[in-house]
């Protein structure tokens, strides 16, 4: 099994790297929004001196940590998926003795964030000297904390937008399902702007939500702003998701193995 | 008229492709109508917790967001359909029979492709900057409104050029396809006001992709901020930023060569 992975991971690396100027683009995408946010909410800071508590330094430091958790616990199953389904091409990997979502699919992603979090290291150093944020109150024991909570994210996220991809079985709207889907997270993840500053029911709800456990959890944790039991009841609750999330992607993904007919053939 | 009659045949044989494609349709609307509630959300929340964003209302946020939406549209309506399409010209050599076309192969390009839905787009970023100018509590006097429309179509303009240029590029540099996610990728700067952001990225979007030429300054005419030399300067660059763009298209277009030969 063993083998099996590291030499997936070998073609999957080979294989992204040869993107590697399609990647730098993608990153560039992607960091633009979190650092419009980072630009805004401090500028509403500076002027009122706080915003419900948080400072302007609150601010930056939490993007600039969001720019690190979003890229690890992110995944881009929909986009290297779905169209195998559509186009028929999955039928190749289907007859191998491996699951091609739990291994294939992983170690593709996992390529593809090793290259863009490489990518990401030097953008966020010039970062930090733009915006020089205060990093005083992140200790060792969070940074170690928020490990395994953002393995545990990514794991969650990775199995639920794999279930979301799997339902390319059954329409071929999955992209729209996904926009959908991606639209949720953004309110409920702490993408926008930390969750205490959302407005009360959205906070309410988002605390039994696995979405939070992707940035605003493990970011918090690398900050330190949780309590002893807050930090529990978060890890409870990623385990909680774990499973749920488990038994979820393999009952979508049983029933639509079924009804797969491999277009074309 | 010929470039009338060509749009017309455009936009009618753009249709019939959507009609093709019916249920997605309604599937866009409905997702284009949910992310129309999140921009509204995020602006509440924004607004809940201050009453100014770099001294602009809620109104006038609105009325960004409206103004924002019209460059969004000319994006996703036009810029990308049409690039999808030429980069593949380019790439399989089908752009000979572009150029043999009797019409202005720049025309040509950029406007064979029309995604028609997204026109609801533009009535709905009408709506939210005239409801936007209503909320906000200053009187926007004839001119100021003149003004804001003038400068709005000058910043679609600038930008219409700098893709013209992205995609020229291709002539030379035929892997070249990620031409417009630069484009793109700078977009959302637009829907804030660029006066919050800090001096550099508001350089970048002023100066090397100016989305805030589009979104901000428009806006800026509309409270009555501009002067008229700088009124004048940006309708000057915008035209002078269309030239040098064709230009750079010819010279482009010299340089195409075909894909087999």
């Amino acid at each position: 099994m063993f083998l099996i992975f590291k030499r997936l991971w070998q073609v999957n690396w080979a294989e992204q790297w040869q993107y590697r100027a399609n990647l730098l683009m993608y990153l560039l995408y992607w960091l633009v929004s979190p650092i419009i946010y980072l630009a805004v909410w401090t500028s509403i800071a500076n002027v009122k001196g706080s915003v419900n508590g948080f400072t302007a330094n609150d601010f930056v430091t939490y993007y600039m940590v969001l720019l690190i958790c979003d890229q690890i616990t992110s995944n881009i199953v929909i986009h290297t998926f779905a169209y195998k389904i559509q186009d028929g091409s999955l039928s190749g990997e289907l007859i191998k003795p491996i699951h091609p979502l739990l291994t294939n699919g992983l170690v593709n992603n996992i390529a593809f964030k090793m290259l863009t979090i490489i990518g990401l290291i030097p953008i966020w150093i010039i970062l930090f000297f733009l915006f020089k944020p205060d990093f005083s109150g992140v200790s060792l024991s969070g940074v170690l904390l928020s490990i395994p909570a953002m393995i545990l994210g990514f794991f969650i996220g990775y199995l639920l937008s794999a279930a979301i991809t799997s339902l390319a079985f059954w329409t071929t709207r999955v992209y729209s399902i996904h926009e959908f889907y991606f639209a949720i997270i953004l309110l409920f993840s702490g993408q926008f702007v930390p969750l205490p500053l959302m407005p009360k029911v959205i906070q309410d709800i988002a605390q039994f939500l696995p979405f939070q456990l992707f940035m605003y959890y493990p970011i918090q944790l690398i900050l330190g702003k949780l309590s002893a039991e807050q930090i529990i009841q978060g890890y409870i609750m990623a385990g909680v998701w774990l499973v749920v999330s488990i038994l979820f992607f393999n009952w979508v993904w049983r029933n639509g193995v079924k009804r797969y007919s491999a277009v074309g053939a | 008229m010929q470039t009338l009659k060509l749009l017309s045949a455009f936009f009618k044989m753009n249709v019939q492709m959507s009609l093709a494609y019916r249920a997605d349709t309604v599937v866009n609307i409905l997702l284009n109508i949910m992310w129309l509630g999140w921009e509204l959300l995020s602006l509440n929340i924004i607004f809940s917790n201050t009453e100014t964003l770099g001294g602009w209302g809620l109104g006038e946020l609105i009325a960004l967001l409206g103004v924002f939406r019209l460059v969004n549209t000319l994006m996703i309506a036009l810029i990308w359909p049409n690039t999808e399409k030429f980069n593949q010209s380019i790439r399989d050599g089908s752009m000979d029979y572009t150029i043999l076309q009797p019409v202005n192969s720049m025309f040509l390009v950029t406007f064979s492709r029309i995604t028609v839905w997204r026109f609801w787009d533009l009535i709905l970023a009408v709506i939210l900057i005239v409801v936007g100018i209503n909320m906000a509590d200053q009187v926007t006097s004839a001119p100021q409104v003149l003004t804001f429309i003038l400068l709005a179509i000058t910043g679609m303009i600038i930008i219409y050029s700098l893709w013209i240029v992205l995609i020229a590029l291709t002539f030379w540099f035929v892997k070249f396809d990620n031409n417009v996610t630069i484009l793109q990728a700078l977009l959302d700067a637009g829907r804030y006001p660029a006066t919050v952001y800090p001096v550099w990225l508001r350089i970048i979007v002023t100066f090397i992709i100016p989305i805030a030429v589009a979104t901000t300054v428009p806006l800026q005419a509309l409270r009555g901020e501009l002067e008229a030399p700088q009124i004048l300067t940006f309708i000057l660059v915008s035209i002078v930023s269309f030239f040098l763009a064709s230009r750079i298209w010819k010279a482009g277009l010299k340089q195409y060569s075909g894909a087999s030969s």
